[in-house]
């Protein structure tokens, strides 16, 4: 099986079938971290869908300085700011629940949960999901954003303390 | 108290194993001395159990998503000329797309295709 650093390198080559490959890898992971940003399903899937023609058009430029999941995290976090600045913002309406409604009812705890990171600020849901669900460093979440790696430590700082609070 | 502070910053990559291994080290060490900073990274990984299930549960990218992607970056065909077999073979062709029109050529070499050149005007470029 071919490494992600590979496919990027056919996939600049206009490989489409290893953009077949890269885009099965990437589209649900890239569409659950804008969905994570957006709160809105349907923005969430343009996004998702101009981050992957993006990452297509840009693949030449990938120099593979980076690891392709940060790069493509990073394409991906464009798109949707990008559709944010688009939209006004009072405009969009936030899905009600994100989750597919799950008929257990020993799902109490993972309601708070979800109650929890949706009332969490935008800016630190996204590390939690970056670290939690994509187990990325702390380092390549600062590349991503584009922040000191001490404020992605204090967002992770405050966004757990809120969890905590909500959850205890 | 103020390595329990420097840990406690940590402790999340540490409970995901993405930490450098000095700092990771670091983390290990203090634990094996500190009850409180062990019940952190207890709840630590709680949360992170939680939001792994959470997200698990989140909608995926419906299947209509990559024929609209593909298109996107093919474009329409509008002119296609193929010469030679599945395992050695040319082709010409030229797409539109609202970028503009790209015109490529390639090789099909032992059933894979490798692309010759791609010639595209963007459009407002």
């Amino acid at each position: 099986m071919l490494s992600d650093q590979q496919l990027v390198r056919r996939v600049a080559a206009e490989d489409e079938d290893a953009f077949r490959d890269l885009y099965d890898r990437y589209a649900d992971r890239v569409f659950r971290y804008v969905l994570t940003l957006l709160r809105n399903r349907h923005l969430a899937e343009e996004a998702a869908q101009e981050a992957m023609i993006a990452v297509w058009k840009s693949a030449r430029r990938f120099e593979g300085r980076s690891k392709v999941s940060t790069w493509v995290f990073g394409v991906a976090r464009n798109k949707a700011l990008d559709l944010i600045r688009r939209e006004k913002r009072g405009d969009r309406v936030p899905d009600v629940s994100l989750v597919t409604p799950d008929p257990a009812p020993a799902l109490r705890k993972q309601e708070l949960v979800q109650h929890a990171l949706g009332a969490l600020p935008e800016s630190q849901r996204e590390v939690v999901f970056l670290t939690f669900y994509e187990g990325l460093s702390y380092g390549e979440i600062s590349g991503i954003l584009g922040i000191p790696e001490g404020t992605v430590k204090s967002r992770m700082f405050h966004a757990k303390r809120r969890l905590a609070e909500v959850l205890s | 108290m103020k390595d329990c502070e420097r840990i406690r910053e940590l402790i999340a990559w540490y409970a995901t194993g993405s930490l450098r291994r000095a700092e990771s080290a670091a983390v290990t060490g203090h634990l094996a001395c500190c009850e409180a900073c062990r019940e952190e990274l207890a709840e630590t990984l709680r949360l992170k159990v939680g939001v792994e299930s959470e997200v698990r549960r989140m909608p995926r990218l419906p299947d209509g998503a990559w024929k609209r992607v593909v298109a996107s970056v093919r474009g329409e065909p509008i002119a296609r000329i193929d010469v030679g077999s599945f395992l050695l073979g040319f082709t010409l062709g030229a797409r539109v797309r609202r970028s503009g029109v790209p015109v490529y050529g390639d090789m099909r070499l032992l059933g894979r295709k490798i692309r010759l050149f791609n010639v595209e005007k963007e459009a407002g470029e």
